[in-house]
This record gives structure tokens, C-alpha cells and sequence, in this order.
């Protein structure tokens, strides 16, 4: 009897179809390249072409620079020494993720522009007029303090844990030959975390190439404005795929930079048994210094964005409808628990194909679908609606047999938004469960088949129930990433479906800063809660 | 013949030499046959084999008439009607004891599936930890529930992989006992793998010894070992890799 056959089941069927799914529209930017030029493109290509590269380049360079600065120094004050508040400023210090970048960026516009309570507590209490250009945000390097602070927890928060889990040996080996501290930091300690620096540090770098609502409220010519605005100003769809295409290349070279840069390592964590870093009590100006510097930050990039957001909340409860806050608070949850809910299904299909099918195909396929969280919101909300355009052409005279008007029905519907978002958060959900699988192995699979149980009633009654943590982690991460995604929803939402962050990001566009703030506030506060839980999952799993 | 295996073969996809050489060889009713071979011979490869874990490459497979591997045919597990005691005993953690017993009952009542879940408990002396979960329970009880959950559904053959690999001397020695005595009161046809002799030796009714994925000898205990190991004043206990002096 034939192996391979012998692995072609209803898994693997529905696995490769949900695999093909995932990755065509990505094919569609590739494919676009290769369509005739418009004068637009020649345009674009002659005068605006090299201004995106270098802008988004530059915004790139120094939100790494800044995110590995202070996500790796907080990392190792937490990892290694003890001190007032250390052990709140564990998690609390990676709360700023639940901002959005586009709110982070404009609550700090909010808070130090003319009206807002720096400039106006100078001028009424110091009787101050400071110059309003020290004041300016809305440019480069704003836009890099604004990622630098919601986004170093991603360096942080991976570097923390791979420092947790080094063995104390190696730090007290460095201790014994006469190094000091900030020797073993620059010559141990960031040498053996080069590899979770890097992985931390690209998914700082993905979120920069993403990212559509700080830029375009600063009004900052990017990869993701241009393709915006070719796509809805000029109306062209092929030079905005042409757009797509290069920022894709943009981020297919800072992948394979990551891979160089790892030495072909995989990263993974450290899983033996060492004894971990036992933690050095700080005493006097050291503990002042340490506690100091880790509040400030976490107040910088939490604490002061969200006492701001609240006093706004005060300040315009009732401008804006409750029933319309509850309306755009169901569309969230609706969107974001269904693309969750999908995601999941979607991954626990494909997991558990990849575990089970023995053959190498089965190990590589699943990782393709990692690529639509690489790709960028803009440029796979262009690839999903071109999907859709072809798709709804093809079904046309479907349409008309059953008796629709319309020529477009799937390209103006929910499932096209939610298609998008399983398409760019699948790696997220996936991870989390795959991980999952990983963790529980075929042992138990086995055992329940041995004891008659076929493949569907061993998923149901086994694999699920033992990776419950597994799924509800995915499910929460995944959830809150569409919680606060901006691009894709503005783009493929309805008409007149509006959610918490796209009402937030028109309001803050519209200048009325106040009025976003409700919705803003109900998303980080989500996201807050959605954190801490994970954070008591992930403690709380047996290890 | 109760069981019969004919050039049985299985190589894994990243190996070039054959993991399982050409096994031939046959087991009547309610014997109890040890494999027994060093660690990487092929003996647990050649358990998933007639478990339906693994496919094999070649060869074939008939237990009480009914053929479970040849040419074209290839009887998934669950449809075996084969139990199986894994290494790590493989008990459900979310599950009490008496829910994994249950589980592989086939269609009968709650009530019916209670009761019998009591009788293998008996057996296995066990009554009274229905409700425990599997890490309440110590090393030795973790074995039992499993050998228990194996033999409820009353299985033609039940395999057993390593089974006092995880229990330390003084209890291996106790329930390497009990054992026998389970499966000749359950009359239960069983194969179980081992690499120590003296496992080998108290229980298996016959041994095949295994040596780099070929069978090397089929015989008696006594035949192959000599004297029961454990008879021998001052004999500590061996491995199989110590006795051919490896």
C-alpha cells in the first residue's frame, strides 16, 4: 500500500485548500508586476519612487535603533536585578502594545500641541509662550518616538524571556574572570540574545512597514500612504499593486537580512533544565536609578497617553452617542471574534495536518501562510480585493441565475474583510497553536486511537481539551490585533460599517481628537485585559 | 495460528539501512512474548508496526484470521481492536481514571461502561481511585490505570512499550508480579518490548530477541537466558546491552 496515499484524508484536503486560500491573493501583487504600466506608474516611478524608500527606510532604521535601546536594557534590568516595582514593571512594561499606534500618536499630538495641557499649563501657570515648533510632532522623528514607544515590548518582552531562561552560569562564569556589569552586558549579554534581539526587532520593523494611521495623521509620504492614495485618489488599482510589489521586495530583503543575521539559527527558547539568573538585589541610588527608569518609561509610553485619553473621555461623555459607541463596540467584537474564531479553526486544521502527515511537504506548506503577516495591511487589502474583483466576475452569471442584480457581491461584503484579516493575522493564531501541538505531541493522539477513537472524535476529545491555553492564547492575540488594525478595515469594510478603530482614526483625522477618544479608550482598555490574561495564561500553564 | 507476521519491514524516510529487517514469526493464543533488544534495535518501531502507528513497507499481517496489513490492505488503529500500554503510559490529564477507562469502551450505557471500568479497576487493584486524575496518582498507579485502560475494552492483543521504564527497581520488581498475573487472569495475547532481561524473564511465555532491526533468536526464556537471573545469588539486575557486553 502506498504511503503517501495513505496520508491523503479529510485533514489534508482541507488543510492544502485552506493553505491554497491563504497564499493566492499574495500571488495576484506578484502577478501585477508584470501588467502594463499607466502614466501614473511613470510618474511615480520618476519623482516619488526613491522619497518612499528613503522615508520609509529612515522611519525603519531608527524605530529599530530605539526599540532595541530601551527593549533590551529594560529587558536585562528585569531579567537580572531586583528593585522597587520590578516585579508590576514585568508586565506592566508590556502594556503599551494594547495602544494602537495611530491613538499613541495622536493623544501625544493631543497633549503637547498649542491647546493641549503642556503648552497651555505653561502659558496660564509660568506665564510662558514657548516656540510651537520645539512642539511639532507631526513629522519623522515624531513618528519614530511614537512607534519607539508602543512598540519596543515586542524586543523586550522575547528578549526577557530568552534572558530568563540563559543559564546562570554564564553570567557568573563572566563574573568570576573579573567583569563588571557593564562589561558582561556588552560582551555577553547582547551576544547571546542576538538572536531574539533580531526576532524581536523584525516584528518592530513589520509593524513600521504596516503601520497606515500614524503616518497618514502625521502626513508622511510612505510605502502604505502612496498605495493608499494611488489606489483611492488616482484611482488606479494597477500602479497601486506595482506599489504593493516593491514594498513587498522591501520586505522580503529585510527577511532574508534576518535570516543572515541569525547564522541560519532557528530561534527557539531554551528548554533544558539549567538553573536560571538568580536576581541581584539593587541597593540605594541603583535601585532609585532602575526603579526611575523603568517607570518613566512605562509612564511615557502607557500611563500618560491613557490618564490623557480618560480626561478627554470626561470631558466629551455624551458628545458622541451611546447607542453609536455600542453599535461600532458590536462591529468590533463581531469582526474581530469571527476572524479569531476562523483563524483558529483554520489553524488547528493545518497544525494538526503538519504534525501528523509524515512527508516534508506537509512541514513546508504550513509556513507559506506565515508570509501574509510579513506583508503589510495596504498591500494585502490590494491583493484581497483583486481576489474578490476576479472572483465576483467569475460567479457574475451565478449572480444572475439566482437572480441577484449586483455585479459585485463578495467584493462588498463582510466576508471580504474578514477573508483579509485571516489572510494577515493566520501566522499569529497559527503560532500560538502549533506551538500547542508541539507541546502535547502524538503520544496521546496515539493512545486514543489505540483505544478506538478515530481521527475527528481524537481532535475533539483529545487534542482540543489538552490544548485549550494554546487556543485561547491564539484566540486572544489575534483578537486584539484586529481589535486595533486600521488599514485593511478602512479599505475592505462595507459601506458605512464603521468599527472602534476606524471611527477613532476618522474622528482623530478630523481633528476632533476629544471625540476619539471614547473608542480608543474601549480598545486599549480590551487589549489591556486581553494582555493580562495571557500574561496569567502563559504563568500559569504547567510547564 | 492466533497471530501471524510474515517479512515484516519498515525503514524511516531519513534512514537508508531498514529500521525492521524481514520479521517472520507467529503467536498463539494468550502467550505473552517479549521482544527484547537494545535501545534503537527496531523492537518499538516493530510494536507501532502492529499497533497500525506506523505503515509498513513490505510483508504481512493476520491476527485471529483477519488480516490487518498485506499488499492492499491496511486496517487503521482504531479499527484493530489492539490495545496498547505506551511508554510514558499516555494517560488523558484532563480526565479522572475512571474517563479514561471509559473512553475506549465501545457503544454500551453509562451504567454498563461504569461497571466494567470497576472490574479492570479490581483487577488492577485499583478500586476506590475512579474520580483521581492521573497526576494524583504515583508512577506505579499511573501504569496500572494505563494497563487497565488497555485491557477493558477487551482487546485481541495488547501491546506494551517499555512498561517499567518509568518505575524505579524496588516497584518494577513488585509490579513486573502483578502484571503476569493480570494478563493470565484477563487471558490476554500480549507482546511487550524491553531491553532488560529480567523483565523479559519473569514475564514472556516465549522471547524474540532483536539485534539491529533482524530478528536474531525466537525460544523459550529459560532456553535463551539460562536460569532466572533473579535465582542466581547476588545477580543484580542486568540489561540487555550488559549481557551481550555492549
Amino acid at each position: 500500500m502506498n504511503k503517501h496515499l495513505a496520508n491523503v484524508n479529510g485533514w489534508t484536503i482541507s488543510a492544502v485548500l485552506i493553505i491554497i486560500l491563504l497564499f493566492s491573493p499574495n500571488l495576484s501583487i506578484v502577478l501585477g508586476i508584470f501588467s502594463p504600466a499607466s502614466d501614473n506608474w511613470a510618474h511615480i516611478k520618476e519623482f516619488m519612487l526613491l522619497k518612499y524608500i528613503k522615508t520609509t527606510l529612515t522611519l525603519v532604521f531608527f524605530t529599530a535603533l530605539f526599540t532595541i535601546s530601551i527593549g533590551l536594557s529594560l529587558a536585562w534590568l528585569i531579567a537580572q536585578y531586583d528593585f522597587p516595582l520590578r516585579n508590576f514593571m514585568k508586565w506592566a512594561l508590556i502594556l503599551p502594545l494594547s495602544i494602537p499606534p495611530f491613538i499613541g500618536a495622536y493623544t501625544y499630538h493631543g497633549i503637547i500641541n498649542y491647546t493641549g495641557v503642556i503648552q497651555k499649563t505653561l502659558r496660564n501657570h509660568f506665564d510662558i509662550t514657548p516656540n510651537p515648533a520645539y512642539f511639532d510632532i507631526m513629522n519623522i522623528p515624531g513618528a519614530i518616538f511614537i512607534y519607539t514607544l508602543v512598540l519596543y515590548p515586542y524586543v523586550y518582552m522575547i528578549t526577557r524571556i530568552f534572558l530568563s531562561h540563559q543559564s546562570a552560569s554564564l553570567i557568573e562564569s563572566a563574573r568570576t574572570l573579573g567583569k563588571g556589569p557593564m562589561e558582561i552586558f556588552f560582551r555577553v549579554v547582547i551576544p547571546i540574545s542576538r538572536v531574539s534581539i533580531i526576532g524581536g526587532v523584525s516584528l518592530v520593523i513589520l509593524e513600521v512597514l504596516n503601520d497606515y494611521g500614524v503616518v497618514k495623521y502625521f502626513g508622511i509620504q510612505t510605502f502604505s500612504t502612496a498605495i493608499f492614495q494611488t489606489w483611492f485618489g488616482l484611482g488606479d488599482l494597477d500602479s497601486s499593486i506595482k506599489l504593493a510589489a516593491s514594498l513587498m521586495g522591501i520586505v522580503i530583503f529585510i527577511l532574508i537580512i534576518e535570516r543572515l543575521l541569525r547564522g541560519g539559527k532557528q530561534y527557539s527558547y531554551s528548554t533544558t533544565k539549567v538553573r536560571p539568573l538568580p536576581l541581584v538585589k539593587l541597593k540605594g541610588k541603583k535601585a532609585v536609578f532602575a526603579t526611575l527608569y523603568t517607570v518613566s518609561i512605562f509612564s511615557v509610553a502607557f500611563l500618560i497617553p491613557i490618564l490623557q485619553l480618560i480626561d478627554w473621555v470626561i470631558l466629551t461623555f455624551g458628545k458622541v452617542p451611546m447607542e453609536d459607541v455600542l453599535l461600532y463596540t458590536k462591529n468590533s467584537i463581531t469582526v474581530a471574534g469571527l476572524g479569531a474564531f476562523l483563524i483558529i479553526v483554520f489553524s488547528l486544521v493545518v497544525g494538526n495536518f503538519g504534525r501528523l502527515v509524515k512527508h516534508k511537504f506537509a512541514k513546508v506548506l504550513p509556513k507559506l501562510t506565515v508570509l501574509g503577516y510579513s506583508i503589510p495591511g495596504v498591500v494585502v487589502a490590494v491583493a484581497v480585493i483583486t481576489t474578490f474583483i476576479t472572483l465576483d466576475r467569475f460567479l457574475a452569471p451565478f449572480y444572475q441565475a439566482i437572480g441577484i442584480d449586483s455585479q459585485l457581491v463578495l467584493s462588498v461584503n463582510l466576508v471580504m474583510l474578514i477573508s483579509a484579516y485571516v489572510i494577515r493575522f493566520f501566522a499569529i493564531g497559527y503560532n500560538s497553536i502549533e506551538s500547542g501541538f508541539d507541546k502535547i505531541g502524538t503520544n496521546f493522539r496515539d493512545a486514543s486511537r489505540m483505544l478506538g477513537a478515530n481521527s475527528l472524535r481524537t481532535f475533539f476529545k483529545i487534542d482540543v481539551p489538552m490544548m485549550k491555553g494554546a487556543i485561547i492564547s491564539g484566540f486572544i492575540l489575534v483578537f486584539v490585533d484586529i481589535l486595533k488594525e486600521i488599514p485593511l478595515t478602512l479599505i475592505l469594510r462595507p459601506f458605512n460599517y464603521d468599527t472602534l478603530a476606524t471611527k477613532a482614526f476618522q474622528y482623530a483625522s478630523d481633528e476632533k481628537i476629544m471625540e476619539a477618544s471614547q473608542a480608543s479608550l474601549l480598545i486599549v482598555g480590551v487589549s489591556t485585559i486581553a494582555i493580562f490574561v495571557f500574561h496569567k495564561l502563559l504563568r500559569e500553564e504547567p510547564k | 495460528m492466533y497471530m501471524e507476521i510474515n517479512n515484516l519491514m519498515f525503514s524511516y524516510s531519513n534512514s537508508s539501512s531498514k529500521t525492521v529487517d524481514n520479521f517472520s514469526f507467529s503467536v498463539e493464543k494468550g502467550e505473552v512474548i517479549s521482544m527484547l533488544g537494545r535501545s534503537g534495535s527496531g523492537k518499538s518501531t516493530f510494536l507501532r508496526l502492529i499497533a497500525g502507528l506506523e505503515m509498513p513497507s513490505g510483508g504481512s499481517f493476520t491476527l485471529n484470521g483477519k488480516k490487518m496489513f498485506c499488499e492492499d490492505t491496511f486496517i487503521h488503529p482504531e479499527k484493530r481492536g489492539i490495545g496498547m500500554v505506551f511508554q510514558d503510559y499516555a494517560l488523558f490529564p484532563h480526565m479522572s481514571v475512571e474517563d479514561n477507562i471509559i473512553f475506549g469502551l465501545p457503544k454500551m450505557s453509562r451504567k454498563e461502561k461504569i461497571k466494567r471500568a470497576g472490574e479492570v479497576l479490581e483487577l488492577v487493584e485499583l478500586t476506590g481511585f475512579e474520580k483521581r486524575y492521573p497526576h494524583q496518582l504515583s508512577g506505579g498507579q499511573q501504569q496500572r490505570v494505563a494497563l487497565a485502560r488497555a485491557i477493558a475494552p477487551e482487546p485481541e492483543l495488547i501491546l506494551l512499550d517499555e512498561p517499567f521504564s518509568n518505575l524505579d527497581t524496588d516497584l518494577q520488581v513488585k509490579i513486573r508480579g502483578d502484571l503476569r498475573r493480570i494478563l493470565k487472569k484477563a487471558k490476554t495475547t500480549a507482546i511487550f518490548v524491553t531491553h532488560n532481561q529480567n523483565d523479559a524473564h519473569a514475564l514472556a511465555d516465549r522471547i524474540v530477541k532483536i539485534k539491529d532491526g533482524k530478528i536474531d533468536k525466537i525460544g523459550r526464556p529459560c532456553d535463551l537466558l539460562g536460569v532466572s537471573p533473579t535465582e542466581i545469588p547476588g545477580m543484580i539486575e542486568i540489561t540487555y546491552e550488559e549481557l551481550i557486553g555492549v
